[in-house]
């Protein structure tokens, strides 16, 4: 049920208008990214990407499409702002979050621009709240270069096996060590803990592995504090592709299907720890 | 030492892990495949035989320069159980598991193949020890009966979690469980449990001597789930409190067992002579001290040993019996706590000391004050 309690004219005010019928389609995916309290907004005509950063090394960015949104109106180029998320995942969830078939919570998000909070509209059952949340001088967010000519090594994994792997993972270990390989062990996640080290191992040919493209073989340590938020992101998707440059900055992607199945993605990138020879 | 198994093998062997976790902390790994594990007050051991049968494939591999008998991998149980944890999931994914020991470099090295072509490898550290033995001679017990696991799982069942203890009793016409209190039978305080079978339930029953034996239950029911898991019968021998009892199962490929000491009634003082004895109807026994947390205090180390101790070699997994005499005082207060675990050796050229401990382990050789007699 559409929210439409502001009339043609008060929109015209607005610098950004996006609504959405189920607001769980944004708030799940904002769950996967939330390991900081801030979150920088960013939107174009495209979408809405929104980004989580922890001390430069770590990067986590959820994207949705404007197509995704029930209406997306966007009176400039660019749009940009920060909030606190835990304080907008509270708003969007203010109905109590009940998972009852049919029940949703609306939800019309709208900013006025530079100075203004974040205006949220949120509808159930008749029952209309109004949220408005301070914003901040949005950072800029740190640009890890990594593009697409860059990448040594890819695979795309189906993410039920990595959940797994992921939820086995011993955290004792301090780093997490990922070799990629054109030959054997082709995919391997690696720790080092305390009673001793452990590996798992993905074949090139495994009926998991929906693509497999390496070049190089490359082995790269990354803090395990830092990749343990993603698991978030990992237990929400379907697919996840992971990629490694030249220079050893990992990026995964993971491939999440809303409540209503469309398709949004969920993006982290991390620095390697150090740079290991391959032996 | 290379082996392998397949399918519910691997589970049957995650079961194992799972109940030697609920004995000690550390776990010893033999080839020939042995997992025995004891708590630290040395009031329960545990041990896990798994047959050559047991496996898909097993070889002893280049272990030939050493002799195979002498290696002994001393494990941290929680790096082996984490491995283990959910045995649902190993039971939908797991096709094959891989346990092999490399000596020159200290690791265990268990590989799980896994659907998907998955393979996961985990190279775990081990400590070289010196071998934990300690069986105990189950054919002198007086009292034995035998039961489907089910049967005993059933029994148990009627207990709490968190019921420390309880008193089998055994009588010609009854056999009965009740839960056990420490600090005496306060009726306002406590939920009291007590349930009475007829011998006629049980597969086997024998009784040599009238006795009531209260022993720790937490360390037990890791047995008797793997027990039920794989519906094997559990066999129980005992004798007067104060002695050992031993829950057993065993089938063509595997023997596993708990000894559990039990508490001394206040009546005997002292190692009791392996005669029909026969226990007051309701044993006054001295504070409570037979759960490992509440040994801890207590000084029963292996240092203790005193110059007249023997150890009998055994070949691999036939019961062999070592008494040791712990330096304890053989005249407790009634305040202190004993943990009394009595055993007699086949040859009976020990001494009637002081009360032995049940299972010794040591990783120094001056511990060893005799050599062992083979």
């Amino acid at each position: 049920m559409p929210l439409s309690t502001q009339s043609q004219a008060d929109d015209e005010q607005y610098v950004l208008v996006a609504s959405l019928d189920n607001a769980r389609n944004l708030s799940n995916l904002l769950k996967a990214i939330t390991f900081k309290d801030h979150a920088i907004f960013s939107a174009t005509p495209n979408g809405l990407k929104v980004t989580v950063e922890e001390s430069k090394c770590l990067q986590a960015n959820a994207f949705i499409q404007a197509e995704i949104f029930q209406e997306f109106t966007i009176r400039e180029d660019s749009v940009g702002f920060q909030v606190n998320l835990t304080v907008l995942l509270d708003c969007l969830s203010i109905f109590g979050g009940s998972t009852v078939p049919g029940v949703s919570t609306a939800l019309r998000m709208c900013y006025r621009g530079y100075g203004y909070p974040l205006t949220l509209f949120l509808e159930e059952g008749g029952v209309v709240t109004v949220c408005k949340i301070n914003t901040q001088e949005p950072e800029e967010p740190v640009d890890f270069e990594f593009c697409s000519t860059n990448v040594t090594n890819k695979v795309i994994l189906q993410s039920e096996s990595l959940k797994e792997a992921f939820s086995e993972l011993d955290m004792t270990s301090e780093v997490l060590q990922i070799t990629m390989s054109p030959s054997q062990p082709y995919f391997r996640l690696s720790t080092f803990g305390n009673s001793g080290n452990a590996h798992y191992d993905y074949p090139k040919d495994s009926d998991m592995m929906e693509l497999f493209r390496c070049d190089k073989t490359q082995t790269n340590r990354y803090k395990m504090s830092l990749l343990k938020p993603s698991t978030k992101a990992l237990a929400l998707s379907c697919k996840v592709s992971v990629r490694t440059d030249s220079r050893g900055f990992l990026s995964l992607q993971y491939l999440v299907r809303n409540d209503d199945g469309q398709i949004c993605f969920v993006e982290y990138f991390c620095c390697p720890d150090e740079e290991v020879e391959e032996e | 030492m290379n082996c392998i198994l397949e399918g519910s093998a691997v589970k049957a062997f995650g079961k194992a892990i799972h109940a030697l976790s609920r004995i000690g902390d550390e776990l010893w790994l033999d080839p020939m495949l042995a997992l025995r594990s004891v708590n630290s007050a040395h009031s329960a051991y545990a041990f896990f035989l798994f047959s050559p049968l047991f496996f898909q494939l097993y070889s002893l591999g280049s272990v030939s320069e050493q002799d195979p008998e002498s290696i002994h991998c001393k494990l941290l149980i929680k790096s082996l159980l984490s491995l283990f944890r959910c045995l649902a999931s190993i039971e939908r994914n797991v096709e094959r598991c891989q346990i092999s020991i490399s000596t020159s470099n200290d690791r265990v090295v268990i590989q799980f193949f896994c659907r998907h072509g998955i393979t996961k490898t985990y190279n775990l550290c081990f400590q070289e020890s010196e071998a934990l033995q300690a069986v105990f001679a189950s054919h002198l017990c007086p009292n034995v009966i035998k039961a489907p696991a089910r049967l005993l799982g059933d029994m148990v069942m009627h207990f709490p979690v968190s019921q420390e203890e309880i008193t089998l009793s055994m009588s010609p016409l009854r056999v009965g469980l009740r839960n056990y209190y420490e600090g005496g039978n306060d009726l306002m305080k406590n939920m009291y449990t007590e349930m009475s079978l007829h011998p006629d339930e049980f597969d086997y029953f024998q009784i040599g001597v009238e006795s009531e034996i209260t022993f720790c239950l937490k360390e037990l029911r890791g047995l008797l789930s793997f027990a039920e898991s794989l519906s094997l019968p559990v066999s129980v021998h005992f004798g007067a409190a104060g002695k050992p009892v031993c829950f057993s199962v065993e089938d063509l490929v595997l023997e596993a067992a708990v000894v559990l000491a039990t508490l001394v009634d206040s009546e005997s003082r002292g190692p009791s002579q392996p005669t029909k004895t026969l226990a007051p109807t309701t044993p006054r026994c001295v504070a409570a001290a037979l759960p490992a947390a509440s040994c801890e205090a207590d000084s029963r180390k292996p240092q203790d040993l005193p110059a007249a101790m023997e150890l009998i070699a055994s070949s691999q997994g036939s019961p062999i019996i070592y008494p040791l005499a712990a330096a304890d005082d053989a005249t407790t207060p009634a305040s202190s706590a004993i943990c009394s675990l009595l055993f007699r050796a086949l040859s009976s050229e020990q001494e009637d000391d002081a009360c032995a401990v049940l299972a010794f382990y040591s990783d120094e050789e001056e511990d060893y004050t005799n050599s062992p007699i083979i």
